[in-house]
């Protein structure tokens, strides 16, 4: 099976191959390509960059991601539950505005000053 | 009057690099026009930025917010907000008048960096016809808006243009709600990283047309539709592959032009190929004293060259000023190469190319001939004209010589 | 009386011996059904007769297609029920605000309808904003009788109204040897309008004109100019507006009721209007305006030009007019001299307009293949004109009757109705003057009731919008002094600033829309097209005006530029 791996702009192209010993991982220049590949084909994650509202006609929406990756099918359900959210003072570049979203263990953390 | 060591005209992520890089020689002034730092980086929310300079995934945000940083606590930097440059002057030293609210204040500086950035082709620049209905946006707009405003420009929209800015785009619009109906390209390859057609459409399952584009915009108020067409390799209509595709939106990502109206108005030379000035390995433009870095150079695809060329400039003009010792780069086969000229007097055991290919080559071979004598020679695979390539060569070309770079699909 | 007969020979031997032809309120009216557009324009042309009718009313349909109606806004509401103006105006195009604020002038009440959202929205603002020297009118028509009395006009109106004009002066390059030849007949003709003509011979040329197209010379008229159409539209407005008159916008007349000769009422969208006189300034519509008041006894037939513009670093092309000398088609079918190049007001690069017929009265759409045919043909006269440096192009649609000729009169069949209409090139030089006398028709009809007096206190003096840009840098740092606001700069291909956008949105006929402000202060009219600043102006719209974002449009209702906030948690302030 053939996968792009999206870990860094060179985008190299995987073939990922299930063998006895386990899948087997080829075309990848670095280790994290290899680790892709197997976490694609068994259980996909991805991480989430979006936006938050705030309560500040300077800012009306704030940068946010997620600190690290998330199962890929739960990603519309947190956009959703995002929507909910506000941002209700002031942040720093870094800090948590919510955490262990959806009992992933993973936090939204605000990517610029505001 | 305070005369800076360099005023540097733009407050995104080359103006931010150049303005610390050269603040370890002097006091810079940075001009921005807009309220806050960071250029378009501030509307990128989405990550893939800084992995070749900090080796970590960060978001457009993220990047600029570490320059920022930098920038607010250094000294030796004053930042200029909401302020416009409105015109230029040269004496021994540059004089630069600006408005703000404050009023028309001019600045006097010995070296001047032009970080001016890049704006967007629009819908019409790229022979879009029908009517003139709202709803139709380049990609940009609709980052803006969505990611800055929080706002949604359409419900069911269609892209033209499969660069990195309409993938992203793409997966954005479809995160916060709105229907991508597909993106479409005129070329019959993407235009964008791998990554991103993977990540950004393959994930959400919104389809790519290649060799398609939009021809005509219905609707008078607000779109209606669009027509689509098939176009040839030589981006001719195909009759008869007219389709009309009902939509609420259009957004347009077609290419980025550098901004160099400022330059122009100083006489640097452009270069017709990258739409950037004319620049020796220093991006220095050949008006003494001018640098030119980041997207207003040419277009990159990835931010940390841009941080790259305005560190270069930076760092080049803290050296003793000496007098250029020009030589030109001849370049085939490139659909551009910079830097274009080298100065002699400054040159270093290596210097850094950048460029792109003119046409996508499987095996490819850089060669550098000094009148007439191969000196290097370097073999690429995959070359792609959207994919900008940096290579750092050892060179000491002599006065008077004659520097060819050729770039050639690899004879087998 | 039209001789009805000697025309249906014409028709008959032209092959359309199946169309009916008779009198009509002293016109030739045609009825019938053919297959091609182009076929109902032949016979239009041929009903023609200039001596005894009143003009051509051509009701020829086409097999099988019926053109759009005219577009209504669906704004429903009773704002102007039972309003009894002396006077109303239809159509909020430069004629239509010129006569408006000519009527301003006196003791009246003066209403001015427009459907559309905004004024100057349809011709007036999709023209080469060329003030006509004159030379290409007929030397005794109705037509150059305007022309030349508004020319003068725009000097006057230039002052009072703060809007600039330039009399740049228009160069006819000779496109064959023998052209020459005919100088001293044109010489002749020029003479009769008193028109400024001088021949300027291939050296200066050269000099003037980059890699010019032809070799042969050209004349040289002096009296023409340019002017940003739109903007002497919205001045003419405002200054109607400062002195009484009140612009009605989104206001559409869906029908008029007229008995015994008399024009009663006017049932617009917003209510039925009781006027005691009723101008026809309607444009592209005024032959629809004329059938509802009761006296149609002429045709628009729509003539489409698409026209392009260039970055403003094209410029080096010209700083006038450059157009090419032409004789008149033997056809007659040919009613343009081909366009031209035109550095406008604000320093681009114009060039067009094409002419196409259409049957739809408002499709202002383009095509590659026209816009080709407008470059490919201007590129004729310099080879300096390319493709990359087009920034945007659009269509408009001239009120053409089949006389080719304005017609400005006080109709002799409905006592209240006085009309201006089939007003299309030169129409933007001959507003003014054409203003002027149906002024004076309304003043004559209503003198016949009560007495008509001028205003006392008639302010002709109009301020227009500071344009930072073009200020002396001390005037600029005074003004920023006292309104820091025109410091910051929000187009930043225009260099217009917040300022400006502040005063476009505030100013007497109030521009919120993103095309209403780009008409007044060109924020997005640069290079980028409002990639930049259209999401810093759209919010602007809604702080200023407390609609909120979701209701900012870009040309009215239908336009909205965003469809909702992308978190259920919007944010109350914005």
């Amino acid at each position: 099976m053939e996968v792009v791996c999206i870990v860094c702009p060179n985008g190299c192209l995987l073939q990922a191959e299930q063998t006895p010993e386990g899948i087997k991982v080829s075309g990848n220049k670095c280790k994290r390509g290899a680790a892709f590949a197997i976490e694609e084909l068994t259980a996909p994650k991805r991480s989430l960059t979006t936006t938050v509202a705030t309560c500040f006609k300077d800012m009306p929406v704030v940068p946010v991601r997620t600190d690290g990756e998330i199962p890929k099918e739960k990603i519309f359900e947190l956009m959703s539950f995002l929507k909910t959210l506000r941002a209700e003072r002031r942040y720093k570049m870094g800090e948590i505005l919510a955490s262990d979203i959806l009992g992933t263990g993973v936090n939204i953390i605000v990517t610029c000053d505001m | 009057m305070t005369i800076y060591k360099a005023a540097v005209i733009g407050g995104g992520p080359a103006g931010l690099a150049a303005a610390l890089a050269a603040s370890k020689g002097g006091k810079v002034l940075l001009i921005e026009r807009e309220a806050r730092l960071g250029g378009i980086l501030k509307q990128c929310v989405h990550d893939g930025f800084g992995v070749i300079r900090f080796g970590e995934k960060l978001s457009g945000c993220e990047y600029a917010q570490r320059f920022i940083d930098e920038v607010r606590s250094n000294k030796e930097i004053d930042i200029r907000l909401l302020t416009y440059v409105i015109g230029i002057k040269k004496n021994k030293t540059f004089h630069i008048t600006a408005t703000s609210s404050s009023g028309i204040e001019t600045y006097e500086a010995e070296n001047l960096i032009l970080a001016n950035g890049c704006r967007e082709r629009t819908a019409r620049q790229v022979n879009i016809h029908g009517t003139r209905p709202a709803g139709v946006m380049t990609a940009g707009v609709a980052q803006n808006f969505v990611n800055l405003l929080g706002v949604l420009p359409g419900k069911r929209c269609v892209i033209l243009g499969s660069g990195d800015i309409g993938l992203i785009m793409a997966r954005r619009l479809t995160l916060e709600g709105a229907e991508v109906l597909g993106v479409y390209e005129a070329k019959n390859t993407p235009s964008g990283l791998t990554r991103n057609i993977s990540q950004c459409l393959n994930d959400f399952n919104i389809p790519l047309h290649l060799s398609a584009t939009v021809k005509r915009v219905f609707g008078n108020k607000r779109v209606e539709a669009v027509e689509i067409c098939k176009v040839t390799e030589k981006m001719e209509y195909i009759r008869g592959t007219e389709e009309i595709l009902p939509c609420d939106t259009l957004i347009v990502s077609v290419g980025l032009i550098p901004e160099n109206e400022l330059a122009e108005s100083l006489s640097v030379e452009i270069d017709p190929r990258t739409r950037g000035p004319v620049v020796d390995q220093n991006m220095q433009t050949m008006q003494d004293g001018v640098y030119s870095v980041g997207n207003a150079l040419h277009v990159h695809d990835l931010v940390d060259y841009v941080s790259e060329t305005a560190e270069t400039a930076g760092k080049a003009l803290l050296q003793p000023a000496a007098p250029r010792e020009l030589v030109k780069v001849d370049a085939k086969g490139f659909l551009y190469l910079v830097p274009q000229r080298l100065d002699l007097a400054s040159i270093k055991d290596s210097t850094v190319f950048y460029f792109r290919t003119a046409v996508p080559r499987k095996a490819a071979t850089l060669t550098v001939r000094a009148n007439g004598q191969t000196i290097y020679a370097r073999n690429y695979t995959n070359l792609k004209p959207p994919e900008m390539e940096k290579i750092s060569i050892p060179l000491k070309p002599r006065t008077g010589e004659k520097l060819e770079f050729i770039l050639s699909d690899k004879e087998v | 009386m039209p001789d009805i007969r000697k025309i249906k020979r014409k028709l008959k031997k032209a092959g359309f011996g199946s169309i009916e032809v008779s009198e009509k309120l002293g016109g030739v009216w045609l009825r019938g059904e053919l297959d091609e557009y182009e076929q109902i324009l032949e016979c239009g042309r041929l009903a023609v007769d200039k001596k005894t009718s009143r003009g051509v009313i051509n009701d020829i349909r086409l097999k099988g297609y019926i053109p759009a109606p005219m577009r209504i806004p669906s704004l429903r509401d009773n704002l102007y029920e039972g309003r009894t103006p002396d006077v109303l105006v239809v159509g909020g195009g430069i004629v239509g605000c010129a006569i408006a604020r000519e009527l301003s002038r006196y003791d009246i009440n003066v209403m001015l309808a427009e459907k559309e959202y905004d004024i100057a929205t349809g011709q007036s603002a999709r023209n080469d904003g060329m003030i006509h020297a004159g030379i290409d009118l007929k030397p005794d028509s109705i037509k150059v009788k305007y022309n030349m009395r508004g020319n003068k006009l725009y000097d006057t109106l230039s002052k009072e109204l703060d809007v600039p004009v330039r009399k740049v002066g228009q160069y006819v390059l000779l496109t064959k040897k023998w052209h020459k030849l005919l100088y001293p007949v044109v010489v002749l003709r020029a003479r009769k309008n008193n028109i400024p003509i001088r021949y300027v011979c291939q050296k200066e040329l050269d000099r003037k004109i980059p890699k010019i197209g032809y070799r042969h010379g050209a004349m040289f008229f002096a009296g023409a100019g340019i002017v940003s159409p739109y903007l002497m539209c919205i001045a003419l407005a405002e200054n109607a507006v400062q002195n009484g008159a009140e612009i009605c916008l989104n206001t559409a007349v869906t029908g008029i009721e007229h008995k015994d000769g008399r024009i009663l009422s006017v049932a617009t969208n917003r209510g039925t209007i009781y006027p005691k006189v009723v101008v026809n300034a309607a444009g592209v519509f005024s032959d629809v305006i004329a059938e509802q008041a009761g006296d149609r006894h002429f045709t628009i037939h729509p003539r489409k030009g698409v026209e392009a513009i260039l970055d403003k670093k094209a410029s080096r092309i010209t700083d006038s007019v450059i157009g090419r000398f032409a004789m008149k088609s033997s056809t007659g079918k040919q009613h343009t001299k081909g366009g031209g190049i035109v550095r406008t007001i604000d320093g681009n690069i114009l060039i067009g307009p094409s002419a196409v017929e259409t049957p739809e009265r408002e499709d202002e759409s383009t095509t590659c293949e026209s816009l080709d045919e407008v470059l490919v043909k201007q590129q004729g006269l310099t080879g300096e004109l390319t493709r990359s440096d087009i920034i945007t192009y659009f269509a408009g649609t001239r009120a053409a009757t089949y006389e080719e000729e304005f017609i400005v009169e006080k109709s002799p069949v409905i006592q209240n109705l006085v009309q201006a209409a089939g007003i299309q090139s030169p129409g933007i030089t001959a507003a003014p003057a054409i203003a002027e006398d149906i002024a004076k028709f309304c003043t004559e009809i209503l003198s016949e009731t009560k007495k008509i007096e001028k205003k006392k206190d008639f302010n002709p003096i109009r301020k227009g919008i500071p344009c930072v840009r073009e200020l002396p840098i001390e005037e600029r740092a005074a003004l920023i002094k006292k309104n820091p606001d025109y410091g910051v700069i929000v187009c930043r291909c225009e260099e217009i600033s917040k300022g400006e956008i502040l005063d476009a949105i505030r100013s007497p006929i109030p521009a919120t829309t993103l095309d209403a402000i780009k008409r007044r202060v060109r924020a997005g009219m640069g290079r980028c097209q409002g990639g930049f600043c259209s999401p810093v102006i759209t919010r602007m719209i809604a702080e200023e005006t407390g609609v909120g974002l979701l209701h900012v449009t870009k040309k009215g209702e239908g336009s909205e530029l965003l469809t909702s906030y992308t978190k259920e948690v919007a944010n109350d302030n914005l």
